[in-house]
């Protein structure tokens, strides 16, 4: 069966994560997907970690995993041929995802009534820190100001060690999977009755209402907390050391008696000082004590297969390692291997959800321009115009 | 431009989904214009319900909890207990007049309910079934209990989070969640498609686990690679530096500054009246910063601390240097961006009254999202559907309550 976005065209202007994770998911289930990069290249080729270390603009692992099976096409937008070029691939696109600064964008070609004009049917996805307007529309941003200015960084880490954000480029990749689900809900629209329109997708405002409890809480009740808890949030949501790593837990009431067995302590279930979930939050600090006991008595693995086998939510902290070694994501063939033809083989995480064994489609990143002349003169481009669109005039 | 009707107008979804991530996705389809049934147990209710700091002594207590009234407006709700046979039956018959079926019950129950994928197909042959238990439906883990938090531990995201020199750090908040709510309209869009061209029922099996690994990927495939486990790295960067979160005037107050280029980082300088450090060979460069990133910190926090964290950030971005306070939650219910993008607005709940929730997150001005309807009360919309979609008379419905398959109110003895 033909995956689910088979026939769609995909035009991704984007640039190290956010845009290039949306297009990712677009070429994976199934859409072709043609990358426009700057001469030298998306700032993922330059920014690693590398095979062996070494830097080179083919084996950077940020790129290899945004960009699998996309072509790559070199385009200087700065110029009128490569603008012109733009409009060119825009008029036979479905799809245009991009994630400038609203002002860089205009500059570069990509403001939707041009876009619009040469094809009305395009859905145009922006991707940016705060939105297409504004007061801080033109504000200068990355992953880090993001994750401060969404408002999850204040309540990450520790009230010694002050905030600090989660690894990698978490803003970035939420921005990318909300702007893939905005995209995909106006791409439906659009085949109903032949209009695209501009996405706005603001990362700021995808991630400052899912703070949990915290916006209902304080916008009702009128209550925050201020405290940053680090590994211990209470005593039955934590991550603990054990023996050999750290186990996490996150015990709701109804798994309370469950979790009380499977850590050998049956005690618990007859001491009045947990026998409901309020008395388990006014005696935290003694839950945690228990706990903590348990935890450290404990090796990782056989925590988290007692508590599959009680139904007791109890995992263990997974490494990269542990995840190459999972049973789970091997019995479901989740995680692929790569053939790239300059970096050699690489581990890929598959489909973020599967739809059956052909929905989703592997491939390896593109080199730098791979596709420049075939796409361009495949859109009825000359030489001359080839040379002087991507930048590689005389 | 005109406005047309939105994106999934049209499309009903029955939605057996609890506490975060399921009902966040639910409710952004019904955001962008789908009809949600939300279906709970009198005994199986939506556990949000009792955890909103309500007295039970209050009336419709169970009606007043704002977490649960965030993520469930534009949402209907009806009771029905789905472990007796007239209530799957009819919840079977639902299916039947819907497009969509989303479920977030770790892997086995709907099995167990008799309301697995070939069951609900053989009633409804074009349903969209979407799963999302935390391991997915498959595999030795599939039976095992997970929430959010143990989400991304599983993912590997905890793995690398944290400070740096320091160990494994759990995320702010249960992050596997919101990161597999907003995937749910981009499933559903895909299963949606998928059915337009094969007149069939799609599954579609969303392990909250393989959606969160997917926002480490750089990770794995560096693994794969080149063997290296790498340990959290706070909020410094790989090349760039200053790259940090520096403390401002005023308690618990601090700002993100991110200097990647040799401009910005000169720009800098100038705003923290130092403009001589430009030229300073230890800072002039960007390797050189990167080396000597623990001399400089202290020289950008001998200013950040005297100034508050909004007006460093004016000052810095106003010289072209991104940076952005880090934000309390009061401070994103205020901020001016947010405001001026109409992220909160009023909304008026029958027993709830009236306050500010959040507005659909994305702009899609052709066809714009809406919070048309509260949050539903506990079997609120019993009537619309026992009577208007499955057309039983009042009988009928009568023997429902006395059967207890259905109830005006949840047992408040469940979930304490």
């Amino acid at each position: 069966m033909p995956p689910p976005l088979d026939g769609v065209r995909v035009l991704e202007v984007g640039n190290f994560v956010s845009a290039p994770y949306c297009g990712r998911l677009f070429a994976g289930y199934g859409a072709d997907v043609i990358k426009v990069e700057p001469p030298d290249g998306d700032l993922a080729r330059a920014h690693g970690p590398f095979r062996d270390g070494v830097p080179h603009p083919e084996t950077s692992a940020l790129f290899l995993y945004l960009n699998t099976r996309k072509r790559s096409v070199t385009l200087d937008l700065t110029t009128p041929a490569g603008q012109e070029a733009l409009a060119r691939l825009a008029a036979n696109a479905d799809v245009l995802i991009e994630n400038h600064r609203p002002a860089d964008a205009r500059a570069l070609g990509l403001d939707h009534e041009r876009l619009r004009a040469v094809n009305p049917r395009l859905v145009l996805v922006s991707i940016t820190a705060y939105g297409q307007d504004g007061p801080y529309a033109d504000h200068r941003s990355n992953n880090l100001i993001a994750f401060a200015m969404g408002g999850q960084m204040f309540l990450t880490g520790t009230q010694e060690g002050g905030p600090v954000k989660n690894g990698g480029y978490q803003a970035d990749y939420q921005g990318g999977l909300n702007a893939f689900s905005a995209a995909n809900l106006a791409l439906l629209a659009a085949e109903r009755d032949g209009e695209g329109q501009h996405v706005d997708v603001s990362v700021q405002h995808c991630m400052a209402p899912i703070l949990e409890a915290g916006v209902p809480f304080y916008s009702y009740n009128g209550v925050w907390r201020a405290a940053r808890r680090g590994n211990l949030m209470s005593g039955f949501m934590a991550v603990y050391p054990c023996l050999d790593g750290q186990v996490g837990v996150h015990v709701m009431a109804r798994n309370w008696p469950n979790f009380a067995r499977m850590t050998g302590h049956p005690e618990w279930l007859d001491d009045e000082r947990f026998a409901t979930a309020e008395a388990r939050r006014q005696h935290d600090d003694e839950l945690m004590a228990e706990v903590v006991g348990w935890a450290a008595g404990v090796r990782r693995k056989e925590a988290y297969a007692a508590g599959g086998e009680h139904r007791a939510p109890v995992t263990f902290i997974h490494t990269m390692a542990d995840l190459l070694e999972s049973p789970q994501l091997a019995a479901r063939g989740f995680l692929r291997r790569i053939e790239h033809p300059v970096a050699g083989e690489a581990v890929h995480p598959g489909p973020p959800w599967w739809m059956g064994p052909d929905a989703w489609r592997d491939g390896p990143a593109p080199l730098l321009g791979e596709h420049t002349h075939a796409v361009l003169a495949g859109a009825g481009l000359d030489e001359a115009r080839i040379a002087a669109a991507s930048g590689t005039a005389a | 431009m005109s406005v047309a009707p939105a994106p999934l107008a049209g499309i009903r979804v029955v939605d057996l989904t609890m506490v975060w991530a399921g009902p966040l996705g639910t409710r952004l389809l019904g955001d962008y214009g789908a009809e949600v049934i939300k279906i709970e147990g009198p005994r199986q209710w939506d556990l949000l319900r009792g955890l909103g700091g309500i007295p039970r002594t209050a009336p419709r207590w169970y009606n007043r909890a704002a977490y649960f009234n965030h993520n469930n407006r534009n949402k209907y709700a009806a009771a029905l207990d789905l472990r007796r046979e007239e209530g799957r039956d009819l919840l079977l018959r639902l299916c039947a007049r819907s497009d969509v079926l989303v479920e977030n019950y770790r892997a086995n129950v709907m099995d167990g309910l008799g309301l697995g994928f070939e069951a609900v197909r053989a009633a409804s042959p074009r349903i969209v079934y979407l799963s999302m238990p935390g391991h997915g439906k498959t595999g030795p883990e599939s039976g095992y209990v997970t929430y959010g938090t143990n989400v991304e531990q599983l993912a590997g995201l905890v793995s690398v989070s944290g400070y740096e020199g320091g160990e494994p750090l759990k995320t702010g908040f249960s992050y596997g969640d919101p990161a597999s709510g907003v995937a749910v309209p981009g499933a559903v869009a895909l299963g949606l498609r998928q059915r337009e061209r094969t007149g069939e029922a799609v599954f579609i099996d969303l392990a909250q686990r393989e959606n969160l690994t997917n926002f480490v990927g750089e990770f794995v495939v560096d693994y794969g690679m080149n063997g290296q486990l790498r340990p959290p790295a706070g909020n410094t960067h790989p090349r760039f530096a200053p790259h940090g979160v520096y403390r401002s005037a005023g308690e618990d107050r601090w700002i993100a500054i991110a200097c990647e280029d040799d401009a910005q980082f000169a720009a800098l300088c100038g705003v923290i009246g130092q403009p001589e450090l430009a030229d300073d060979e230890r800072f002039a460069t960007m390797a050189a910063r990167k080396a000597n990133e623990r001399a400089l910190d202290p020289v950008v926090e001998g200013w950040t601390t005297r100034i508050g964290h909004y007006e460093a950030m004016h000052l810095l971005q106003r010289a072209g240097v991104p940076a952005g306070a880090v934000l309390t939650i009061p401070e994103v219910m205020s901020d001016p961006q947010l405001r001026a993008r109409g992220a909160w607005s009023p909304q008026t709940h029958p027993d709830a009254g009236t306050w500010d929730v959040e507005t659909p997150p994305w702009r899609l001005p052709r066809t714009p999202g809406h919070a048309r309807l509260p949050a539903p009360g506990f079997a609120e919309h019993n009537r619309y559907v026992f009577r208007e979609l499955l057309g039983l008379d009042d009988d009928e419905i009568a023997r429902l309550h006395a059967d207890g398959v259905t109830a005006d109110e949840p047992d408040a003895r469940s979930h304490s």
